[in-house]
């Protein structure tokens, strides 16, 4: 078995440079990546990027090389490049980093890709709330703008571009990618049904690459070191390092970078310094809210798109909760889903209704209230939210419930019985 | 037209237009997916998830996805009815179930699927998420709504953005606190809501409901009538809702939902107490009751002594553009044929002379040549003299639609009227200089060679002429003259000349001047320089402003025609009327109506008969009218209600309403439509037909008919532009004439090949300045015109208590520079004086008008604009010149 | 007297703001940001409103409606500073509920209530991306974490005195 260690890829700026110089960047080969752009045509920036198989890090797992060359094709002059920097999945900080840590990286990646499609203006959508990432980022554009690297004729060639960072205003639902594009356009941040995809019908109905941070911050090592030196990190289906966020019950939560594939079993126990106080895991929520919880015997799963999907769970952001033998399961999923019936945009019938009641019959389970048809019924409405849903936040709501029920059913069936565990208690009383 | 693609849905094999949604789709082939939140006339939401279909195994919307060719799509399948009877239960989860007592019982589609999927019981329902107390509000004279009943479809607020233009309602909050909301929760009263209930109209559970209709009855319990709204030129379709003879509710209108204000809660005035319910006779200085056979036999005697002793054209007679058809036929007839003369006239002479006169001269036919239906497809469109959103609701709905699509607009005005929101230009004139920038926008079209040469060739004559004029009217000319910055002109202009499907539409702001018939023949110029002639959505449109003005004028009650606009001086012509209807056809053209009163004056005219008009409000320079009315021998009053008018009269008239009786009605697209009887009329009161038999016959000259549709048949054997049109063929709907022959289909657009007087005429116009400029004593310019909440005079939206309660009282608009140099504040009461009069009114300080500029609505017969109004004429087509005159303000001290 | 000139002095400010921004519907956010900011009490007012809402041409509605959907725009008066406590399940795992109880004790106010004096508005948030210092908490731009219960009263005490 392959032994797995931390690799620094897209972090290795990060708190090794002050990320509001951009001789800081530029000393460590910075914007090498888009000048070795510019020495070619967009068509084989994009062939670069698809064979390097780069696949999205905003949870889909959608080929960035296949998007990309959708608008550089299309028949629209005008296009935009957007970036998800919106990052609101609960355990995930990665964006956040690497924004604050290493701005530059974004910003070249998003050159190279309005270079490569064709676009002369994007767009980095941030969560309102992370201000100091906005306030790095205008300052890494404009230090960029004076040094010619982004604005008209960038590096003295015939391509112009530009870069704005908008903030979002608190609404998780933006992170999904026409919401957000709805949301930059100054409207509520109410899903678009799909398809059109943004490729054809995107920002103010215009070919538009929305991609997500961790995902452009890969272009411009890929531009560097090009596609075969990527393809040999990671896994076949899924090459390349990817960012974990690590949280919960661990000795070490923090964002760990490795290659692709790695087990779940080193981010927790290596990576993370395992459990505190040497206590038993329980479980482990894995790619966020909307992930899936995942029980100690399923460990060694490697965190990539095709394995985890192979086991009913997915990537999602590559977020680990971790939690303990101390905890209690329907207690995390309370707040699991308390946090999309508060995220839920409204706009759908059955996620706008769903998530209230999911979390009201949760409820029921938590206060020892309710019958053993609550739980059938949970699964009734997530399934209808599965399938029915508008957009992927309801659709996944199906994910965390599915699998707290099925591996830790015995846990919910002694809430039935018995009635409130402590933590339960607390968690009602306080929201009572 | 598209291509078309195949499909299979639930086996059945469909062709439809490239484009059309499954939903449509499935529609065409007599399949129905449930849906809520999708509405065929709105843009497809996909937000209820009700339509989710089976397609190749996945999930498509139904409602947004597009059909495509070789799908085979599955839209009831067991899985399909598992989710939908699910979905149902999360919506049912927290709405209330007193359908008992709802409004919409019967007719609320979410119980009829409620009822269709069996849903008993419901596992999901809760305390835990019933939505807070939500009460209900009932914050304006007209809409309730119930925001527990709300199923958040978001109908609502599709109608009010895509059909109305308004964007007043939108969502508000999120996740299951989403609600339907107006900015700032702000009752719709204060946030510039037009009241036209359209968000009604589509919403689908009982959220938003009339309030009047509030326990009044059930929806079964109701008997429906259809008929045609008896406000404005648009003639809408509509259905009365009734129970025990009283309208409960409208529904109808455009596209089956879409109605203004007034149609839809405005006829209230029908059940009013004041209604004339029996005949009345002057008694000193009030009236007494009287029978039918008192009254109508001193009429008689009255009309036919001052006849005797003056000749027939000492009486003279005002016919209505409310009343219907066979009522304007009628009433001609019995001043033609029963007394002798061709004094009838009607207030079309206050609107449209000026059309007549000029698209008759320039194409032989003075109406609107094309029809709604085709505004949506004109790719430009040019407003000019027309505050359609107020005027003309659903037109401007039209309009909105094609901009919506892409068309450019073009407004020429002084106010910042609401459709100069939405326009491409808005070109602000100084009031009564239109020829100038007409005359311009052709110079511009010239010049740049935009103009349609072929048109121009083959179908049009006098072109050299025309030419040598406007070469004079240059944009830097036209902007000394009207104050349109040349540039703005230039840009306007050239828009217009691109287009390939250019339609004007023009109304009052164009026609009431003394240089009115000028101005439409400078229309009709840039129709034909622009090849904008005799084509689907494109051509000259006159909007009509009463609801059967234009068959007030089909059916000539005018004095200078016969019935379909048969000249009076071709013997040949009144041969045909001679034989038809028993008598000689007096030759000379009668009067007008403002000669009329002046005749009065001088003693030329002794009686009158008026029918459903209100001069007293409506006429120029109104103590001239009253001094003229005065002088009157007798006068006799038909009427619904008692009014300024009435007062003078020496007998009056009970008429039955447009909902007391059976007829037709021509709206402004030269539709023609059945009007039925749906309540019976107050007390005694009668229709007007009758009353006009029942008159005539007194006066000698006998008239029976067994109902109106016989009289339609008279007309139809008389004025071949309604030759084909009869009760049978309109039982399936309206029909626009010229329909010669019971086999004709109708015209949707006017002079296709050809034009009605052979070839187009172009006449070089000249522009004039208006009659009364503004001058030292007099230095600002009022214009007059309407607003969307009151009708006319008034006579009936007065009487409906939301309406009046909205817009109460005469107001003057004030530029605000104006306003400060004059020491007048929002809200004071000020003193408007003209050469004629002076009214005193609340000032509104706005920029909708532009500086030097006021404007006064002209419904007010408290406080009547025209008591200040110039009664100048138009010297060719007699209108008088309502739109301009010099004023003087003053604030009146507290 | 007094109050009046701050109005007016509001209502020249909010001109200012609004001015600076191109007429496009796309400006809405960033307009509702830049006014709010410019409230020293962190809201924006019906004024606020009417004026973003004039100046992009969007009915009042859309602008009402974009303001009530996103949660970090206000329509109340909020404190100078605004306390967002984090309630994701990672911080609710970490002891959220503690750390929020703690701070409702310490300011002596109930979650989206502000301090008497005006200086501290509490709110929770779903999450603030700080899972890796569960439980945490931002106090306007700058973060905090992971808080015990008992850290909260140093930490309140001693931001107010840097603000003050």
């Amino acid at each position: 078995m392959k032994a797995f260690a931390e690799k620094k890829v897209l972090l290795s700026n990060v708190g090794a440079i002050d990320p509001e110089r951009i001789e800081d960047y530029l000393d460590r080969g910075g914007y090498e990546g888009l000048r070795a752009a510019l020495k070619r045509s967009p068509a084989e920036v994009v062939g670069e990027i698809k064979e390097s198989r780069l696949r999205g890090r905003g949870g889909a797992g959608f080929p960035t090389g296949l998007k990309w060359e959708l608008v550089l094709k299309s028949r629209a002059k005008t296009r935009y490049v957007v970036c998800n920097a919106d990052e609101g999945e609960p355990g995930t900080f990665k964006d956040r980093v690497l924004m604050e840590g290493d701005p530059h990286r974004l910003i070249e990646g998003m050159t190279i890709c309005g270079y490569a499609v064709g676009a002369k203006r994007g767009f980095i959508y941030v969560r309102g709330e992370y201000a100091l990432s906005i306030r790095r980022l205008e300052r890494a554009i404009s230090q960029a703008r004076q040094r010619g690297l982004l604005g008209r004729k960038i590096l003295g060639s015939d391509f112009s571009f530009d870069l704005e960072v908008r903030a979002g205003a608190g609404a998780y639902v933006c992170g999904e990618e026409t919401a957000l594009l709805e949301s930059l356009e100054g409207k509520r941040g109410w899903p678009r049904i799909r398809p059109p995809f943004p490729v054809d019908y995107g920002f103010r109905g215009k070919p538009t690459v929305v991609n997500n941070v961790e995902t452009l911050a890969n272009v411009p090592e890929i531009m560097c070191r090009g596609a075969a030196w990527y393809r040999t990190l990671g896994t076949g289906d899924s090459p390349g390092t990817k960012l974990y966020p690590l949280s919960g019950a661990l000795n070490r939560p923090r964002l760990v970078e490795a290659e692709m594939g790695v087990p779940l079993r080193t981010l927790i126990y290596d990576f993370g310094g395992g459990l505190p106080g040497g206590r038993e895991l329980k479980g482990v929520l894995v790619g966020g809210a909307a992930g899936a919880f995942l029980a100690p015997e399923e460990l060694d799963v490697p965190m990539d798109f095709k394995s985890l999907w192979e086991i009913g769970a997915g990537l999602g952001s590559g977020a680990v909760l971790v939690f303990d033998e101390t905890a209690c399961v329907i207690d995390v999923l309370w707040s699991v889903l308390s946090f999309f019936a508060h995220e839920a945009c409204g706009q759908c019938t059955p996620c706008r209704v769903g998530t209230v009641i999911l979390l009201s019959l949760l409820e029921k389970v938590q206060n020892g209230s309710g019958d053993p048809a609550v739980l059938e019924k949970m699964l009734k409405v997530t399934h209808l939210m599965k399938v029915a849903s508008l957009c992927p936040l309801g659709q996944s709501v199906r994910l965390p419930v599915e699998t707290a029920l099925e591996k830790f059913r015995r846990e919910f069936e002694s809430h039935l019985k018995e009635g409130p565990c402590p933590q339960c208690k607390a968690t009602t009383e306080v929201h009572a | 037209m598209g291509k078309l693609v195949k499909l299979r849905i639930d086996g059945r094999e469909v062709e439809v237009p490239e484009g059309t949604t499954i939903l449509a789709a499935a529609a065409a082939a007599g399949i129905e997916i449930p849906h809520l939140c999708h509405h065929p006339e709105l843009s497809p939401a996909g937000i209820c998830r009700l339509c989710l279909v089976e397609v190749d195994g996945r999930l498509l919307t139904a409602c947004y996805h597009r059909a495509a060719e070789g799908m085979e799509v599955h839209t009831d399948t067991d899985r399909l009815r598992r989710l939908r009877r699910l979905n149902l239960e999360l919506i049912l989860s927290d709405h209330p179930l007193d359908c008992l007592v709802c409004e919409r019982n019967g007719t609320c589609e979410l119980q009829r699927y409620a009822y269709e999927f069996g849903l008993e019981g419901n596992r999901f329902r809760g305390p835990d998420y019933d939505r807070q107390e939500l009460p209900a509000r009932e914050d304006n004279p007209f809409i309730r709504y119930e925001p527990e009943k709300c199923i958040l479809c978001g109908r609502c607020v599709r109608a009010c953005e895509e059909v109305q233009g308004r964007g007043v309602l939108d969502f508000a909050s999120r996740g299951f606190s989403t609600r339907i909301s107006t900015g700032l929760d702000r009752a719709l009263t204060e946030v510039n809501c037009e009241l036209c209930g359209q968000c009604l109209a589509v919403c689908p559970t009982g959220a938003l409901t009339e309030r009047a209709r509030r326990f009044r009855g059930r929806e079964w319990e109701l008997r429906r009538v259809d008929t045609v709204c008896p406000f404005c030129g648009c003639g809408c379709r509509i259905t009365l809702h009734i129970k025990d003879d009283r309208i409960v509710r409208v529904s109808g209108g455009y596209r089956g939902f879409r109605l203004c204000v007034k149609g839809r809660f405005g006829l209230s005035f029908v059940h009013r107490e004041d209604r004339l319910r029996t005949p009345l006779v002057r008694e000193g200085s009030g009236f007494r009751e009287a029978s039918w056979e008192e009254a109508l036999d001193l009429v008689a005697e009255r009309l036919l002594t001052i006849k005797g002793r003056y000749g027939p054209d000492a009486i003279a007679g005002l016919s209505s553009a409310k009343c219907t058809n066979e009522e304007n036929y009628l009433f001609q007839k019995l001043m033609r044929a029963a007394i002798g003369t061709n004094n009838v006239d009607h207030c079309a002479r206050l609107c449209h002379a000026p059309t007549v006169a000029g698209l008759v001269a320039a194409f032989g036919s003075g109406a609107m040549t094309n029809s709604i239906d085709e505004i949506v497809d004109a790719d430009c469109i040019l407003v000019t003299g027309s505050n359609t959103t107020e005027a003309h609701p659903v037109i401007a709905q039209e309009i909105l639609r094609a901009v919506r699509r892409g068309a450019t607009l073009i407004v020429v005005d002084p106010r910042l009227i609401e459709l100069a929101e939405h326009a491409r230009f808005h070109l602000r004139q100084r009031p009564g200089t239109d020829v100038a920038w007409i005359n311009g926008f052709c110079h511009v079209i010239l010049k740049e060679g935009l103009w349609d040469r072929d048109f121009v060739r083959e179908r049009c004559e006098n072109f050299e002429e025309f030419a040598e004029v406007v070469e004079r009217y240059t944009p830097e000319n036209v902007e000394g003259i009207t104050g349109i910055p040349a540039d703005a002109l230039v840009e306007a202009a050239r828009a217009f000349g691109k287009a390939e499907r250019g339609m004007i539409f023009y109304s009052m702001g164009l026609t009431q001047h003394t240089t009115g018939t000028d101005n439409v023949l400078a229309i009709a110029n840039l129709a034909m320089l622009t090849g904008n002639v005799g084509r689907r959505s494109t051509g000259v449109n006159p909007l009509r402003g009463q609801n059967n003005v234009q068959g007030a004028c089909d059916l000539a009650a005018l004095p200078n025609v016969l019935p379909g606009y048969q000249k009076l001086a071709d013997p040949e012509v009144r041969g045909k009327f001679e034989r038809a209807w028993g008598v000689k056809v007096p030759e000379r053209p009668g009067l007008t109506v403002v000669e009329m009163f002046q005749a009065a004056l001088e003693g030329k005219v002794r009686a009158m008969v008026i029918m459903g008009e209100n001069p007293m409000v409506s006429d120029p320079d109104i103590s001239h009218v009253a001094e003229a009315l005065e002088r009157l021998e007798f006068l006799v009053v038909i009427d619904i209600f008692p009014n300024e008018t009435t007062r003078f009269a020496d007998v009056i008239l009970p008429a039955a309403s447009f909902a007391e009786k059976d007829g037709t009605f021509t709206n402004t697209e030269r539709r023609v439509r059945r009007v039925r009887r749906a309540v019976p009329p107050p007390g005694v009161a009668k229709p007007d037909w009758e009353i006009i038999c029942e008159l005539a016959t007194r006066l000698g000259y006998p008239m029976s008919y067994s109902g109106p549709a016989e009289i339609m048949d008279e007309i139809a054997s008389l004025a071949p532009i309604y030759g084909g049109i009869s009760y049978g063929r309109l039982e399936s709907g309206g029909l626009q004439w010229p329909c010669t022959d019971p086999d004709h289909p109708g015209t949707p657009f006017l002079h296709e090949g050809r034009f009605v007087r052979g070839k187009g005429r172009f006449h070089p116009v000249e522009y004039r300045d208006p009659a009364e400029l503004p001058d030292p004593e007099y230095p600002l310019t009022l214009t007059t015109g309407r607003v969307r909440w009151h009708f006319h005079s008034r006579t009936m939206t007065g009487r409906v208590a939301g309406l009046q309660e909205l817009v109460p009282e005469a107001y003057v608009e004030v530029n605000p520079r104006d306003a400060a140099r004059l020491g007048i504040g929002d809200g004071d009461r000020v003193r408007v004086s003209s050469r004629r009069g002076s009214i005193t009114v609340t000032a509104v300080v706005t920029a909708r008008v532009p500086e030097g500029t006021v404007f006064i609505p002209f419904h007010f017969g408290e406080a009547a604009a025209n008591a200040l109004t110039n009664p100048t004429l138009d010297p060719r087509s007699k209108i008088p010149e309502f739109k301009v005159c010099a004023v003087r303000i003053e604030p009146v001290g507290k | 007297m007094r109050e009046g000139r701050i109005l007016l002095a509001r209502r020249v400010n909010r001109q200012e703001i609004v001015r600076k921004f191109p007429r496009r519907e796309d400006q809405l956010l960033p307009l509702l940001h830049a006014l709010q900011r410019a409230n020293p009490q962190n809201y924006l007012t019906p004024d606020d409103l009417r004026a973003a809402a004039e100046h992009l041409r969007l009915p009042l509605a859309a602008v009402y409606d974009a303001v009530t959907f996103y949660s970090m725009f206000s329509l109340f008066p909020r404190g100078r500073h605004i306390i967002r406590v984090c309630r994701s399940p990672t911080c609710h795992l970490l002891g959220a509920i503690p750390l929020i109880e703690a701070l409702e004790r310490e300011l002596g106010i109930r979650i989206g209530e502000t301090t008497p004096d005006g200086f501290f508005t509490l709110e929770a948030v779903s999450c603030l991306g700080l899972c890796d210092r569960a439980p945490a908490l931002m106090i306007d731009g700058e973060s905090f974490g992971p808080l015990a219960p008992k850290d909260v009263r140093e930490l309140l005490t001693q931001y107010r005195e840097v603000k003050r």
